[in-house]
């Protein structure tokens, strides 16, 4: 292959606090300022503000979609992170790519609200970037012939989805693809992808240590018109610290590609330079996350089904900003008991460390805001 | 290799955890090597035991009701028993001694001294437990502390016991393993529990100061302000009994506070399985077999933080055994919400069997061949 697509997904919830029974209708702040704050700190030292400083040194293409909450934070906490991601778009390396501004997961209940919060999202990226956008990449690549139908209605070029096992035994991730919405539709390559997003740093992992040499070499070896790099933007620097010797790895590969003729592409570019293969219809709902690749992590347990349908519920109410913070997809992440070996990632990303407490202070929340901004209710 | 284990009772007679753990441990053992246990002697036992059992009769020793022992003076007892141990002892071939708690020290120590066998003690629980911290007896520590000392190796039930052991004791952490207790072969079979309301919220164990049933009423006054129709079960027997039905009275809820009296095995199942939820707000529970049967019933459970196999579970409501406010909020939480019973419930339930008595025994083996 002598092309690479990178997307980066950029991410911070509002997390909500610790909230408690004796608290509803008395206190109508739900935000964990401090936890929000720290983290938002350390990822914008560890990750956001080196990571795209280093992308902009060595002209790194990449495209990127930056979540509504992630920017407010961002505006809030720390200028700098939005300083910096705007000199590096507008020095034209980037693409800049929608989602909802909440990350949350109304594309998977209602079309509307759906249509809203995205709408929310390019308001914020033609506000603060002059951009507009037009790829899509759904919360966390949640993604069916449904949601490619929504975006496509919004006029929307291109999608992202993750290349599940099942669908890449009949489709090598390494094409463009067209969605039965006529979108071009771009599928991750899950092994080149996590080789570098959880492998990198892992020492019993028999290609230990992976080197950007190595890694281009896999590219030129692999066949197909590009490969699909997609991952959390905090790979660098936060999940794998800089220790790790990832931003080594990061300085020294697009030299490797250079030398191999490969090119980085935005997803754009990719869309436009190369033939659409066939159509791929997908009719259950895939994501990036967990074993599964489906909804599993977020509408796994009853507890998540419980307070996802009660979020939806409080639809006709006094606040909706307030009441679209709460549908943050993390929130019900956090209530999530998994599987085993998801459990761990589970955990490292968990404020509550328990997915009881989430779902108990989550409810807690509701009530008090049912009472608080839901006309007619007692 | 043949065990000395000293221990103080066997089912089907129990006051607590001890003689549960001793055959379940000890049977598995037996399959491996020549284990004699030795107890006092008592009317009711079984006709027979998978490890030779080696009875010690002493002076006086009755059953209180069908299953509790009764001796006149507890601790005059414990000397003698401990004497007469020390007398009846085949120390032919004997390559380790086992003790179980302060009940058994001085008869090991002894033993040790005149044979030099290596000596295993287990802690289950300490004296710091046993009063909930509150005005322990020194002269029971000190043979606690001595017995430690002695010890070739110390087994904690919990990594909680192994730091109260280092802390409070100040014994060497290099001599203290942790080895969890198992779960109960009963608590294996039972299938998945319904998660309809059933409004019953059950305390079970010993209604003692250590084991935190005041803070539990204390706690039921709060849910009960809040939601009419909850029953309070009290299970299990204790001297806190009348203090604790007062206090119910006191507090205007002795309507939905029921006190039991004794429960058997079978009897506590059963109030596992026909209850929303668990609570126990121990002062000071080295391990705290009963969450285990809880949670391996399907039912959630809240406990301490200063409960022991807390340390090892992800799938419990943990609170300060003090703090009734986040009792109170935890078992309004679980009446509250069907399905935080039945998520809580069904993946603890799963959670609980991991605890399994052929690893405690693996675990305790190989602490035997370390010595």
């Amino acid at each position: 292959m002598k092309n690479v697509v990178f997307y980066f997904e950029v991410h911070q919830p509002r997390r909500l606090r610790t909230y408690r029974l004796n608290e509803i209708g008395r206190n109508h702040d739900y935000f964990w300022e401090s936890k929000n704050k720290e983290i938002f700190q350390r990822a914008a030292d560890r990750c956001y503000i080196p990571t795209t400083r280093l992308f902009i040194k060595k002209g790194i293409r990449a495209s990127f979609s930056l979540s509504g909450t992630f920017i407010e934070q961002a505006l809030e906490y720390r200028p700098e992170v939005i300083e910096v991601f705007k000199e590096y778009f507008s020095s034209g390396l980037g693409e800049l790519i929608a989602e909802t501004y909440y990350h949350s997961l109304a594309s998977i209940w209602d079309r509307d609200e759906f249509k809203e919060q995205v709408r929310e999202q390019e308001r914020v990226l033609r506000d603060i970037f002059k951009i507009k956008p037009v790829t899509f990449r759904n919360t966390e690549l949640i993604y069916s012939d449904t949601i490619s139908d929504y975006v496509s209605s919004l006029g929307y070029r291109n999608i992202l989805a993750e290349g599940t096992e099942q669908l890449i035994s009949a489709h090598s991730p390494n094409f463009v693809y067209r969605s039965p919405s006529k979108l071009n539709l771009f599928l991750r390559n899950f092994r080149l992808s996590d080789d570098i997003s959880f492998r990198f740093s892992n020492w019993g992992w028999n290609e230990y240590p992976l080197t950007a040499d190595k890694y281009a070499r896999w590219i030129d070896d692999s066949p197909g018109d590009l490969a699909n790099l997609f991952m959390d933007y905090e790979t660098f620097g936060e999940h794998q610290v800089a220790e790790t010797g990832i931003f080594g790895f990061l300085e020294r590969l697009p030299i490797e590609l250079k030398e191999r003729n490969i090119k980085m592409l935005t997803v754009n570019e990719a869309a436009e330079m190369f033939e659409k293969r066939e159509v791929i219809s997908i009719k259950e709902l895939i994501s990036w996350a967990d074993t599964n690749r489906d909804t599993s992590p977020w509408l796994g347990n009853d507890m998540q089904k419980e307070a996802f349908s009660e979020m939806q519920k409080l639809r006709d109410n006094g606040n909706r900003s307030l009441w679209r913070h709460l549908q943050t997809s993390d929130i019900v992440y956090y209530m999530s008991t998994g599987t085993s070996p998801d459990q761990i990632v589970h955990e490292y990303f968990n404020p509550y460390k328990s997915p009881y407490y989430a779902f108990l202070s989550y409810m807690s929340i509701l009530e008090d805001f049912r009472r608080e901004y839901v006309k007619n209710s007692t | 290799m043949k065990i000395g284990v000293i221990g103080w009772e066997l089912p089907p007679a129990f006051s607590g955890g001890l003689g549960i753990h001793t055959i379940n441990l000890f049977s598995i053992i037996s399959k491996f090597a020549e284990v004699e246990v030795y107890i006092p002697k008592m009317s009711m036992l079984y006709p027979s035991y998978p490890f030779k059992v080696k009875l010690v009769p002493l002076t006086y020793n009755g059953m209180k009701g069908n299953y509790e022992l009764q001796v006149p003076d507890f601790n005059q007892a414990v000397m003698e028993y401990n004497q007469k141990v020390v007398d009846a002892f085949d120390a032919d071939g004997t390559s380790v001694i086992h003790c179980h708690d302060w009940i058994t020290f001085n008869a090991g120590i002894e033993l040790k001294e005149r044979y030099g066998i290596p000596l295993v003690v287990t802690v289950h629980s300490t004296e710091i437990d046993r009063s909930g911290n509150f005005y322990p007896q020194k002269w029971i520590m000190d043979i606690e502390r001595e017995g430690m000392r002695h010890a070739d190796h110390i087994i904690a039930v919990s990594d909680y016991t192994r730091r109260l052991v280092i802390d409070t004791y100040g014994i060497s952490p290099d001599k203290i393993a942790t080895i969890h207790n198992g779960l109960g072969k009963h608590f294996y079979l039972l299938p998945p529990k319904n998660y309809d309301l059933s409004g019953n919220v059950l305390y079970f164990g010993r209604v003692t100061m250590q084991k935190g049933p005041k803070f539990f009423i204390e706690a039921a006054k709060k849910v009960a302000d809040k939601i009419h129709d909850v029953r309070f079960i009290v299970a299990g027997t204790g001297e806190q009994v009348e203090e604790l039905k007062f206090l119910a009275r006191t507090l205007s809820i002795e309507r939905n506070v029921i006190f039991t009296g004794f429960v058997g095995l079978s009897e506590a199942i059963r109030y596992y399985r026909t209850s929303d939820v668990f609570v126990l707000p121990a002062v000071s529970e080295p391990f705290g077999i009963t969450v285990l049967e809880a949670m391996s019933s399907g039912t959630p459970a809240i406990i301490s933080t200063t409960t022991g196999v807390g340390e090892a579970l992800k799938n419990v409501l943990k609170t300060d055994f003090w703090d009734t406010d986040l009792i109170a909020d935890y078992i309004i939480g679980t009446l509250k919400f069907r399905s935080l019973r039945s998520t809580l419930g069904a993946v603890g339930q799963i959670e609980a069997k991991r605890f399994t008595w052929e690893e405690s025994a693996l675990e305790t083996m190989e602490v035997y061949s370390s010595l």
